[in-house]
Order: C-alpha cells, then structure tokens, then sequence
C-alpha cells in the first residue's frame, strides 16, 4: 500500500510539472503548444541515450537542458508573427517528428523497442527527485507570474498588439518563456525515464499531450496551484482505472481507452461549462502609479 | 518517372478529399478542426462494418459510411462547436482535440487495436513499365468526380453560393438573409461525408486500425497549410505538391549524385517531407506578413 502511494505521488508529481510547463506558455502567455510531449520526450531519450552510450546520469540530464529550449527556439522561429494555429500546427509536427526519429531510426535508441534507462536506486528516492523537482518548478512559475515579466505576460496573451503598443517584442517574451518552460518539461522527462526504467515511442505520442492539456484545462489555465490539480486529479483517476478494470473484469485496453475518452470528455465539458477551470486565475488589479 | 507520377496522383488522392474538409471548415467557423482526422478513421470503420456485417457491397456500405459520418459530424456541432461559437479560435481548437481524443478512444474500444482489412478484390496493371492497381484507379477517380462535384456545387448552385458568402463575410451574410446555423449543418455533413470516404479509401489502401490517424495527421494538415487553410480548393492543390515532393525526394538517388554509391531516402522519413514543406511555408508566411497577426 505503501509503495502504491508512493508511485502514485510520484507519478502526480511529474505530471503536474509537466502541466506548470504548459501552463507557463498556454495559461499565461497564451501560446497553444500541441507538442508538449517533446520537450518531456528529450529528456526521457537523453537520459536513455546517455545511459545506453555508458556517461554517467547527469551527462544526459545536462544535454537534454541545452537541447530543449534550443528546439523551442527552432519551434518559435518560424511561427514568428503567425497565428496560434500555426504555433499549434508547428508544436504538433515536432513532436509527432521526434517520435517517428526515434521509432524509425533503431541505431540511435531501439527503435520500437525503446532503450532502458538505469533506475532510481529507491523509490524514496525517485519520490523525493520528483518532488523536489516540482517544489522548484512551482516556485520558478509563481515566481514569473507574479513578476512585471508576468504580467507581461499576460497582456500579451489577451492582447499581442497591446504588448507591442508598449514597446514590447511579443517574439523575445514567448521565446523566453519557452525556454524556461521547454527545460522544466526537459527535467520532468529525465525523471520520469529514471523513474521508469524504460524509454519507448509510444510513451510519446500526441494522446500523451492531450492528457497533460486535460490537466490543464480542469485544473484552470493561469493558475499553478490550479493545473497541479487537474495533474492530480488525471493521475488518480488514471491510476484507479486499473483497478476498476480488475475490480470488474473488463479487457485492461478497453478500460484504457474509455479512460482516454473520459479525459477528452472532460476537456469539452469543462471548456464549455467552466473554461476558467475548478482553480480560477485571480484577477489582478494593479496600481501602476504605486508598482 | 511514370510510376513517381501515379504514386503521387494516388496519394494526393487520398490526403485531398480528407483535407478538403479542413479547409471548409476552417473557412467558414474560422479555427482549425483537429477532430477531422478522427472523422476520417470513423468513416473507415463504419465502412468496414456496414461491408462485413450485413456483407454489402462495398460501394454501397462507403456510401453509407459517409452519410452516417456526415451525420456524426452534424451531431458533434450541435453538441459541442455549437456552443462554443463565440470562444477564441485558439480555445475551439483545444476543444476539438478533446473531441479527437474522446473520438479516436471510442473507436478503439469499440473495434480493439487489432488491424482490420478490407477484402478488395484488386488486380494489378502493369503500363510501360509503372505498375499500379485498379484500386488505385477507383481511388482517383472517385476523388476526381467529388472534387469535380463539390466545385459544381459550390460554385454553381444558390446553396453553394450562400456557403462562399458565408465564408467571405459570416456576418454581412446573415444580416442578407442566409440561414448560417442551417448551412453551418450542412457545412459539416459535406465535411464528414468527405472524410469518410477519404478514410475509407485510406483503409482500403492500408489496413483499418486505430492508430490510422497518426499516419494520416501530418501529411494532411501540411496540405492544408501548403494550400492556404482558408482557401477550399488550396487544399486539393496542398497535397499535390506534397505528395509530388515526397514521391519525388523518395525517388531520386541520392547517393548517385553525392557519393556514387545508391542511396535513396528510407520510404518511413516521407513525414519528415511533410514537415520541411510545412516549415517553408511557415517560413514564408512569416516573413510575408510584416506585424500583427495573419
């Protein structure tokens, strides 16, 4: 029981990093990133590859930090002064070609088979490394939300013309705050593939993706505490389905797969009913004459 | 060369008629329909269920595949995109991957993960050399005579006219009188119906599982993009040039010309294609529209 509790918090805890990160460039900034997957994924593969070439653990967790906000920056560029949809479009091929490099070329990291990755020593540890990681991810995040850089932020989610009216670059400001966001997905990945032993291209298709967008959209976009949780929530039930599914003796991939449809379910429920999420964003007022 | 020309002719074909209803939509609700894709993999189910159960054939079970998804689509506006026509298109496109994702869920637990085939009785031809086969000849043929009858009705009944007008001006069209929400219905039955049979075709080509629409989502929305999302027929046009540029860069010997040794691009890098084309185009767009949003 124990240790289920203890999987389970570590799970949750990498997930609700995973959706601090999303929320840094959805929630505040307004950037709608389908390939949120990705920068998770170059963490778990260069933890896998790094392992599987013989470094020691930080080489690949040090490469996945300089690789990750480099791909941001190669995934903002072109979109520069184009619509969300096609930062939406351009996230979404980048992940979907990461997975396929990795599924197509078995020289680099086995191909379907994936690669293993060498574990935490305990799971004490691997719960106080995740933990650890999302106490710092939290404080990073609250940090730039409360900061002029956030407020920032915001008004050029709700107005980009605005933000360039002050005298803002709309481009520098999203490029930045995906850089940050880009590493912390980057360190949930090297976690997650320390915490599971095994790295493989199906843990990093677009319904991975999805599942940390349903997070953020129930938890409330904008808000930190909030898309922590809707991770929580996510993982709980993702968790419980299982044992539902032994519970009433139903194939175990078609309790997954009613469980992924409960999640997209979940996500057109809430946009429709309550878009600003179970933990609403606080509205600010600020004095300006005062700051 | 030849065989370059069909391959390319027959997979435009089949992204084509999928993509097409992307275009459609996104030219009159404005946001960009990721559920589509999922409409395409509903139709190649439904298809395969109407062709094995009740054994009909196989033209007629396409053909009543698409009405039912065109209906599905239908049913999905008026229970999801309906209410939410006044959201930001950013949030319509997050909700239409929740549809995707519930979608694309229902479909495999219904069927199972495991690979369904259609049995199409096909026969090879072999012409100067190219070989090709009479599915392949079906598979054009039945997107040519849609897209030919999409454009005819588009463009030249009053329905079809009161849809462009309400893609040029949404509101300006309302106020004359045109019954959006009817033809915003009609809008998606086109849509879905189309996607069914884009989805059935693929199925037909390949095999039916739910892991389809991966295969199908790059190459599809880089066409769309290619073609300008916004423009109906840039669609069709979208995927000619990338089926084109990956049959194309497939094709050449690459290492003829480098190294001399043959080398060509491995078959399963042709997304990769898909996404330097999306890339240059994006790249394009970029530095074509100077400040503001486009």
């Amino acid at each position: 029981m124990i240790d289920f509790a203890i999987y389970l918090v570590t799970v949750a805890a990498i997930w609700s990093v995973l959706a601090i990160s999303l929320n840094l460039q959805f929630g505040m900034t307004g950037l709608v990133n389908f390939g949120q997957i990705l920068p998770f994924g170059i963490g778990a593969y260069a933890a896998g590859i790094g392992a599987s070439l013989g470094y020691p653990w930080w080489v690949g967790a040090i490469a996945a930090i300089v690789f990750a906000p480099l791909c941001s920056l190669a995934v903002v560029f072109p979109t520069r002064r184009l619509s969300q949809d096609y930062w939406a479009l351009i996230t979404l091929a980048a992940a979907e070609i990461f997975r396929l490099t990795m599924l197509n070329t078995p020289s680099v990291a086995g191909g379907a088979d994936g690669v293993m990755v060498p574990r935490f020593g305990s799971s004490t540890t691997a719960l106080v490394v995740s933990l650890a990681l999302l106490a710092v991810s939290f404080l990073v995040a609250e940090r730039i939300s409360r900061s002029p850089f956030g407020r920032m932020l915001r008004v050029l989610r709700e107005d980009e013309v605005l933000a360039s009216t002050l005298g803002r670059n709309p481009m520098r400001y999203q490029a930045s705050v995906s850089m940050v966001a880009w590493i912390m997905g980057a360190a949930a990945g090297i976690a997650y593939g320390h915490f599971s032993g095994y790295v493989a291209p199906t843990s990093f298709t677009v319904t991975e993706t999805f599942i940390i967008w349903t997070a953020v959209i129930l938890g409330g976009p904008g808000r930190n505490i909030g898309v922590i949780c809707g991770a929580i929530i996510i993982q709980v039930l993702g968790v419980s389905s299982r044992f539902v599914a032994q519970w009433v003796d139903l194939p175990s991939d078609l309790v997954a797969n009613l469980r992924l449809a409960l999640f997209g379910l979940l996500l057109v429920v809430m946009f429709i009913y309550r878009p600003q999420g179970l933990v609403p964003e606080r509205r600010e007022v600020r004095n300006a004459a005062r700051d | 060369m030849l065989q370059v020309v069909i391959n390319s002719v027959v997979y435009a074909s089949e992204i084509a008629i999928i993509a097409i209803g992307v275009s459609l939509c996104y030219s009159i609700l404005r946001f960009t329909n990721f559920a589509h894709i999922q409409l395409a993999i509903v139709g190649g189910y439904l298809a395969y269920t109407f062709a094995s159960i009740p054994g009909l054939p196989l033209p007629v079970a396409v053909l009543l595949s698409a009405i039912a998804t065109g209906l599905i689509a239908v049913l999905v506006d008026v229970i999801v995109f309906s209410r939410i026509r006044n959201i930001s298109p950013e949030g319509k496109m997050i909700v239409s991957w929740g549809v995707a994702l519930f979608i694309r869920s229902m479909v495999a637990a219904i069927y199972g993960g495991s690979a369904k085939v259609f049995d199409v009785p096909t026969e090879v031809v072999v012409m100067q050399g190219a070989v090709f086969t009479t599915l392949d000849v079906t598979v054009v043929a039945v997107t040519l005579v849609l897209m030919v009858a999409l454009h005819a009705f588009l463009y030249r009944t009053r329905v079809g006219s009161a849809l462009r007008a309400l893609a040029s001006n949404y509101d300006l069209a309302v106020t004359r009188g045109i019954p959006g929400d009817r033809l915003i219905r009609l809008m998606w039955f086109l849509s879905g119906a189309l996607a069914a049979v884009g989805g059935s075709l693929i199925a037909m080509q390949t095999r039916l599982q739910p892991s389809l629409d991966l295969i199908i989502l790059l190459p599809v929305f880089a066409a769309v993009t290619i073609g300008g999302i916004s423009n109906v027929f840039g669609a069709v046009i979208g995927a000619i040039v990338l089926s084109f540029a990956q049959n194309l860069l497939v094709w050449i010997d690459f290492g003829m010309i480098f190294t001399g040794k043959p080398w060509h691009i491995p078959t399963q890098f042709r997304d990769y294609i898909a996404v330097l084309a999306l890339l240059i185009v994006l790249l394009m767009k970029s530095s074509r529209s100077t400040g503001g949003k486009k």
